[in-house]
């Protein structure tokens, strides 16, 4: 791979970023609702990545920015203006498809200055893109060949390649590190994000991933079955989980989620005696607490081991507390405990948050509340 | 087993030959060895000179050759977006419109044969080779192929050169068609052929030197004027089936290259 071309790039001038706002915008395919008045605010020239599981709107929402999907009901504005009943070609979007979507007939060059000639951009200016463009991506030997040709990570340059060429001050992309392997996930997701800073664009970036999205974004939005969980900077979503299901998604490995019930003094842990994890304010309560929270500390809450594994920096040990909710501890170093072994795990008061079982809604950690 | 496997083969190859290399034998011997076969018999190509200057066949390779092609080219424009708007397209009634379009596959066209020549006739088109093309313009078995291959066109390709401010139909003519080019082979391919060796009908709606087709014009030369001389009516049959056999040739791996391409076999 050659390396990108500084003369090439500093010749060049930089589009800069639109603000993205989708205003309640939902969309229906007949009984299934897609998207459910999601309403968004990405500011010009941030990186905002869209999280969610498979199946929660999360490619819908991106088409509907884009205008290649239209919306049952609600308003999107691109740099301010309302761009709802713009087609997809005016609306000033870039997009990077999962499938990468590269014309299998036109080779990389063709493929690259595909929109540029169809907008009918001078031949001189087109030139001149391809140039910075290939140099950004280090691709200028493969312009020759076909995306059969390829490599899959070749071909990913290459639809990036037609985004940037486009110069437009928002791009979209669609889960583009998805069919890649991981080393050379973890390598383009830097890129991305160098290219992104470098230049100045809007990112609306859509992933199920959710260290992909904690390593780049500026801001996550957390998407499940149509409509916004939470919408926070990615210390902000790990720190304070708005709702059991974020608790859930963040982290590897995730929140746990312990129900409680009622017991001495406050609420315990269900099929415990104890210690209180909550005060006795709503019995419908989930403890949250994070793995990397957790220690071996007596006066914890009582818990058997069912496995561990150890990863060299730290063991994750699966626990089996109370009525059999199934706990996961990350514990540094070798804790070396052996399968059915009785153990007691504690956690600042500060590290358990508490979540309605019945809404999911924070509740509150247990420092704020008593 | 496998021996009579490759028995049956080679005996069905030569079955399918076998008029084929007598029609060659016949042509390039003088008179005499048409019924009679001696390996030093005298090579000639005066049948084909003969046959050649007893009808206008100059004439009948015009024709055939403007007729072949205006029907594929016409068949190709009006194929295209039809199929196209089958296949992406949503509109009310699509459906059932295409489910009629097929329908047309069921007909045999040799049942037209009358209700055709009326209508021609009422246009004021016979004898024409318009006259000839006409009823196959509008093809459905065209229409389904592309349908089918257009189908294939991942909605992602479609969706990027929309994005691009491709409009409908510079989507069509930048995408969905050269995406679907071995169709368009395999089924030229088809087209000409047919077309090229169509007899009944040209048969019915010609009857001048200037618009006869091959087929036709070597079925009048070979039942009139040349009483049965087996050495020029297998002169002139080789003459005018010769460029498709020659293009089969020297093309026959893209043919069947595109045709498995395009799932006909
Ligand atoms: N054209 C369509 N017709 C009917 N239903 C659709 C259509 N497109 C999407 N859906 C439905 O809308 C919901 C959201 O789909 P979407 O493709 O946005 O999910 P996603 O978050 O991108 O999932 P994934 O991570 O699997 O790509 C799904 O339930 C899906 O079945
Ligand atoms: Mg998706």
């Amino acid at each position: 791979m050659t390396r990108p071309n500084p003369q090439a790039l500093r010749s060049c001038q930089l589009p800069a970023g639109a603000a993205v706002r989708l205003r309640s915008v939902s969309r229906r395919f007949g009984a299934v609702t897609a998207l459910d008045s999601v309403s968004l605010e990405v500011p010009a020239g941030s990186f905002c990545v869209l999280l969610g599981p498979s199946g929660c709107g999360k490619t819908t929402c991106l088409r509907i920015v884009a205008g290649l999907e239209q919306a049952s009901g609600g308003t999107v504005e691109i740099g301010g203006r309302d761009v709802t009943n713009l087609p997809p070609a005016e609306r000033g979007v870039a997009m990077v498809f999962q499938s990468y979507a590269l014309f299998p007939h036109l080779n990389v060059e063709e493929n690259i200055v595909f929109g540029l000639k169809a907008r009918g951009v001078a031949k001189p200016e087109r030139a001149r893109r391809l140039e910075y463009a290939s140099a950004i991506l280090g691709i200028g030997a493969l312009l020759t060949r076909r995306p059969g040709q390829l490599s899959g990570g070749q071909q990913q340059r290459v639809a990036l390649g037609r985004a940037i060429v486009a110069e437009s001050p928002v791009c979209l992309m669609d889960e583009p590190l998805s069919n890649l392997d991981a080393k050379l996930r973890a390598e383009m997701r830097h890129e991305l994000l160098a290219l992104q800073r470098r230049l100045g664009i809007t990112m609306l970036y859509v992933t199920h991933d959710q260290t992909e999205a904690m390593g780049m974004a500026d801001q996550v939005v957390l998407l499940h079955d149509g409509h916004i969980e939470q919408d926070a900077s990615p210390a902000e979503i790990y720190a304070r989980p708005a709702t059991a299901f974020a608790a859930g998604f963040i982290g590897t490995p995730p929140m746990n989620l312990i129900p409680l019930e009622p017991g001495e003094g406050g609420l315990v842990a269900r099929g415990t005696a104890g210690p209180v994890l909550a005060p006795m304010l709503n019995t419908q309560t989930l403890a949250g607490v994070r793995p990397e929270a957790l220690r071996l500390a007596d006066g914890g809450i009582p818990a058997i081991v069912l496995h561990s594994e150890y990863l060299g920096a730290d063991t994750v040990l699966a626990c089996s507390v109370g009525e059999g909710a199934r706990v996961l501890a990350r514990l540094p170093g070798h804790a070396g405990l052996a399968e059915g072994s009785r153990v007691r795990l504690a956690a600042e008061s500060c590290d358990i948050h508490h979540f309605d079982a019945a809404t999911g809604r924070r509740l509150g950690t247990a420092a704020q509340a008593a | 087993m496998r021996g009579l496997e490759i028995a049956g083969a080679w005996l069905l190859g030569i079955l399918w030959v076998a008029p084929l290399l007598y029609a060659v034998w016949t042509a390039f011997h003088p008179a005499a060895y048409a019924t009679h076969f001696s390996l030093f018999a005298p090579l000639t190509l005066h049948n084909f000179v003969q046959a050649w200057n007893a009808a206008p066949f100059a004439r009948y390779f015009l024709n055939t050759t403007l007729l072949v092609s205006l029907v594929l080219v016409a068949q190709f424009v009006l194929c295209t977006p039809a199929a196209f708007a089958f296949a992406r397209l949503e509109f009310p009634g699509r459906d059932t419109l295409f489910a009629i379009v097929l329908l047309q596959l069921m007909v045999m066209p040799d049942v037209l044969l009358v209700g055709n020549y009326h209508i021609l006739s009422q246009l004021g088109l016979v004898d024409t080779i318009l006259g000839i093309a006409l009823p196959y313009l509008g093809s459905a078995f065209g229409i389904f192929l592309l349908r089918q291959t257009f189908r294939t066109v991942p909605q992602e390709l479609d969706d990027a050169a929309r994005l691009e401010g491709c409009t409908l139909l510079a989507r069509l003519w930048r995408v969905y068609v050269p995406l679907a080019r071995p169709t368009y082979i395999a089924y030229g391919l088809v087209s000409v052929s047919y077309h090229w060796n169509n007899f009944l009908w040209p048969l019915v709606i010609t009857n001048s030197v200037s618009t006869r087709p091959l087929t036709v014009g070597l079925a009048v030369f070979s039942s009139v004027e040349q009483g049965i001389d087996w050495s020029i009516i297998t002169a002139a049959t080789l003459m005018t089936s010769a460029p498709l056999l020659l293009a089969f040739l020297l093309f026959q791996r893209q043919f069947v290259q595109s045709f498995m391409r395009a799932g006909i076999r």
